[in-house]
């Protein structure tokens, strides 16, 4: 249900071509690029021997890494959203913690925890008396491994998204679902899941995007995903054309599956009848029932947050590193993610408005706008070095800075614009009525029905952009200008030299900085949902 | 989208000429008063700022660094072009120096000082790179399940009798590539491909971790031999942690030979002046820094690779590795043939 457009329709489409074009613009300059430079050797041999492999292991790492994200995050959400066991409220909120560690500092974490050099396998010797090659241990060093790693850092993005479906869907539904008999897992199972398909999926998307994009997870941990097929092009053939071809490969997948996922959520075509009775009450749970659930909840967390951010605490003790070196680093870090989450969100903000209001579902203009997200950093990077190349320019001062946040943009705006969907879709149609009806147009409607409906949307948009540009890597490393080093760039210095115990201190503020905003995230979640009830 | 690349340049110009006038520069430099010397470093070692720090202290040059890596920092100096501000460029492997050379962003400098100060094999012959210092690659094994001479030469690893022995990191890392690349030179690519071949039917694991994770996992019995540059054993050896010290004592060092001949497989760190800059005169007197006493301590006391021309101050912890003598195949082969080693390596199933 398309709604009028407050002011012209041609305004809309052609703000939307504009800042579609702003981000599409790295990506396709790194993609024109690797398409028109000829004499790409390794390029023949990587399409014969190694594209086959690379595309396998990606797909089975983003299958894999969904499959984990979604079989963590939906119980997890059904069960916060619907029932009430001890510490409900803070598992609520506990759930988005993992949001602030990025995922290559996880699978160091990992590494360092499983490795056969570890102190779980250490000690598993210790007591046992084995030797190492023993025994099987679980190897981190895997595609099971990497896609574990991957879904344990990204599953808040479905727990989200599925718990809000879960509890602002119309009581009515779960209601009428229990009198035809339905209860526990085929209340989930035939009610709830189906009303929730286009949140999960919408969760799913920004998970699998991530996940495509990642580099350093995998490469830490020796899986030989696409991401990593295309830094390879780059350093060991020296042929950054081929590595911007290897990218539109990764970009085609990641398109085929947002057109998959569009048209699974079109199918579902669930639509909110009422906003009034939305979050159903809680079943309260036996006291066993209830400690079972907690200790599930803990035990997913301690997976994905307490082990490993304990085991960094852990190294960085062991280092005479202190915080106080890292100062700058770390004003570097919140002022440049400051920067691209504004202009991201400025872009999130402009095309999602200007989508609700055009009548035409412009799919060309969203899939351009997706384009950054679906690229890896590096990709981006390069891009970035191609407009500087094409501007005639050194890379330094507030040049270097503008690149840099407009790559920041380009990268994570898809990131930003879908809380704010989600937020508009709340909606239910009848409120699009009512707004006609009382003739509310233009900047009026955009005041007083519109703005109110995005707010939450937009603060939590607001609050991932921000931590995602802390957490990158590779477009910062390349572009950055001189005296700009991050905390995630003094994390790879130190990695990258094998000395993780001095690499733990910046990782463990990147987490820390990422923390506030996620809490506020949490905090503002939460605070939503019992409004509304 | 993109159409024109002159579009594009317009539109990238229009937008980053907009942005320069507004963003913030927090330490922009102060205006030529001070003589500055911009260095696009590829090594990440705290000890280079005490390095810099000194050479400020003695001449009063502000020095500025980007750090990143190497074929990054290739691609910055190709976007800058001639209006780079880069004067040098540090970066720890032969094969990227040949790289910045062939891509024309090195200047051939003819400088008595540095040719008197650097070994012939460890400079380009037209003074397009220096070198710095120097790391070896070689084997750590478990001393009680191999005998010096089950492993003395590469060839040995490739060898059924190791079977389910070797941990290595992958084949992409630039210190398996330059490796791989001195074994093309040497014995040949298809020679080379079947002993990466064999090598790799002889892990215990898939490639993973870094050289660090490979001496972990000889201590821990997943395997017996790991190749390893020198220098991670020696900070083991030397590291504060007890459980580092203790990796390194269960593990024998051995510098392998190559079939065809003596020679140890050694690598450098090393430093080109850019084709950029307006100051090869400073450049120049910057590298004769780092190749002094003092230099040479700086540049090696933190990351235990061994010096290149003042033999008498070694890092602590180096002096117990064993004895080599160096190869003799040129540097610049391991630039050469670097594609081809990813390429045999892609064939022969090392990841």
């Amino acid at each position: 249900m398309r709604q009028a457009p407050p002011f012209s329709l041609e305004r809309y489409t052609l703000l939307q071509i504009l800042i579609a074009g702003l981000i599409a613009l790295p990506v396709f300059t790194a993609i024109w690029y690797g398409l028109t430079t000829g004499g790409n050797l390794a390029w023949d041999h990587i399409l014969t021997h190694r594209l086959g492999p690379y595309t396998l292991t990606t797909l089975m790492v983003l299958f894999l890494t969904g499959t984990l994200a979604c079989i963590l995050a939906i119980p997890l959400a059904w069960l916060v959203s619907l029932y009430d066991f001890p510490f409900r409220r803070v598992m609520e909120w506990g759930l988005i913690l993992p949001l602030a560690i990025p995922g290559y500092v996880l699978a160091y974490a990992w590494a360092d925890l499983a490795g056969v050099a570890g102190p779980i396998q250490a000690g598993l010797r210790e007591v046992t008396g084995l030797s190492a090659r023993d025994y099987w241990f679980p190897n981190v060093f895997s595609i099971p491994g990497l896609s574990g790693i991957l879904a344990l850092t990204l599953f808040p993005y479905v727990y989200i998204t599925a718990r809000a479906a879960f509890t602002t869907q119309s009581l009515a539904t779960l209601e009428a679902g229990r009198c035809l008999g339905a209860s526990g897992w085929h209340l989930f199972w035939r009610v709830g899941l189906p009303a929730a398909r286009p949140a999960v999926l919408a969760g799913l998307s920004l998970v699998l995007m991530e996940a495509a994009a990642d580099y350093g997870a995998a490469d830490y941990l020796g899986v030989q995903t696409l991401g990593v097929g295309i830094v390879r092009a780059w350093t060991s053939f020296g042929e950054p054309a081929t590595a911007a071809r290897l990218a539109l490969v990764l970009i085609s997948l990641a398109f085929a599956f947002l057109i998959v996922s569009k048209l699974a959520t079109g199918a579902a075509g669930s639509q909110q009848t009422s906003y009034r009775w939305t979050t159903p009450a809680r079943t309260q749970l036996t006291t066993g029932t209830g400690f079972a659930v907690l200790a599930y909840f803990l035990l997913i967390l301690s997976f994905s947050f307490g082990l490993p951010v304990t085991r960094l605490i852990w190294l960085s003790l062991a280092t005479s590193a202190t915080a106080s070196s890292l100062m700058s680093a770390l004003t570097s870090s919140l002022s440049l993610a400051a920067m691209g989450a504004t202009l991201a969100f400025m872009c999130s903000l402009v095309m999602v408005l200007a989508s609700h209001y055009s009548r035409r579902g412009a799919w060309p203009i969203r899939l351009a706008a997706a384009s950054g997200y679906a690229a890896p950093g590096v990709v981006l990077g390069l891009g970035g070095l191609f407009l500087l190349k094409a501007s005639g320019q050194a890379l330094t001062g507030g040049l270097a800075i503008g690149l840099l946040v407009w790559i920041y943009a380009s990268r994570f705006t898809s990131a930003g614009t879908e809380p704010l969907f989600a937020a508009l879709s709340r909606a239910p149609a009848s409120l699009d009525q009512a707004t006609r009806s009382l003739g509310v147009t233009g900047a009026l409607r955009f005041w007083r029905v519109d703005l109110p409906l995005l707010a939450p949307g937009a603060l939590a948009g607001g609050l991932i952009l921000f931590v995602e540009i802390l957490k990158e890597l590779p477009a910062t490393l390349m572009l950055r200008p001189f005296g700009w080093d991050t905390l995630a760039v003094r994390a790879h210095a130190y990695a990258s030299d094998e000395r993780l115990a001095s690499a733990t201190l910046p990782a463990l503020l990147i987490t820390l900085s990422g923390l506030v905003p996620v809490i506020l995230l949490s905090r503002q979640m939460t605070q939503m949902g019992d409004r509304i009830r | 989208m993109i159409k024109h690349p002159t579009l594009t340049a317009a539109l990238a110009s229009l937008f980053l000429s907009a942005c320069s006038g507004e963003a913030p520069v927090p330490n922009s430099p102060t205006e030529p008063a001070a003589e500055i010397l911009t260095i696009y470093s590829a090594r990440h070692y705290d000890s280079d700022q005490t390095l810099y720090d000194a050479y400020e202290a003695q001449t009063g040059v502000t020095i500025e660094v980007r750090e990143a890596k190497a074929d990054q920092l290739l691609e910055t100096l190709k976007a800058e072009g001639a209006n780079s501000p880069a004067d040098l460029v540090i970066v720890s492997d032969a094969g990227a120096l040949w790289r910045f050379k062939q891509a024309g962003l090195t200047r051939g400098v003819q400088d008595n000082r540095l040719e008197a100060l650097i070994p012939e094999p460890y400079r380009d012959a037209d003074g397009h790179w220096f070198g710095l210092s120097r790391r070896i690659r070689l084997l750590a094994y478990d001393p009680t399940e191999h005998s010096p001479s089950d492993i003395a030469h590469w060839g040995q690893l490739a060898s059924p009798a190791r079977a389910g022995e070797i941990c290595v990191r992958s084949s992409s890392n630039i210190y398996n590539l330059s490796l791989m690349a001195e074994m093309i030179e040497r014995i040949g690519p298809e020679a080379a491909e079947s002993w990466a071949r064999g090598v790799a039917a002889n892990m215990a694991r898939n490639p993973q971790g870094g050289d660090t994770d490979q001496l972990r996992a000889v201590a821990a019995g997943q395997c017996s031999v790991a190749i390893v540059n020198h220098y991670y054993w020696v900070r083991l050896a030397q590291s504060a942690d007890t459980q580092d010290q203790e990796v390194a004592r269960r593990t024998t060092l051995l510098v392998p030979e190559f079939g065809d001949g003596e020679g140890a497989h050694v690598n450098i760190t090393g430093a080109a002046i850019t084709a950029s800059t307006d100051q090869v005169a400073r450049a120049a007197d910057f590298l004769t820094f780092l190749l002094s006493s003092e230099g040479q301590r700086l540049l090696t006391v933190e990351t235990k690779e061994l010096p290149l021309t003042d033999q008498t101050d070694l890092a602590e912890g180096v002096e117990t590795l064993p004895p080599f003598t160096p190869s003799q195949v040129p540097l610049r082969v391991l630039g050469e043939n670097q594609a081809d080693a990813q390429r045999l390596f892609d064939l022969a199933g090392w990841n």
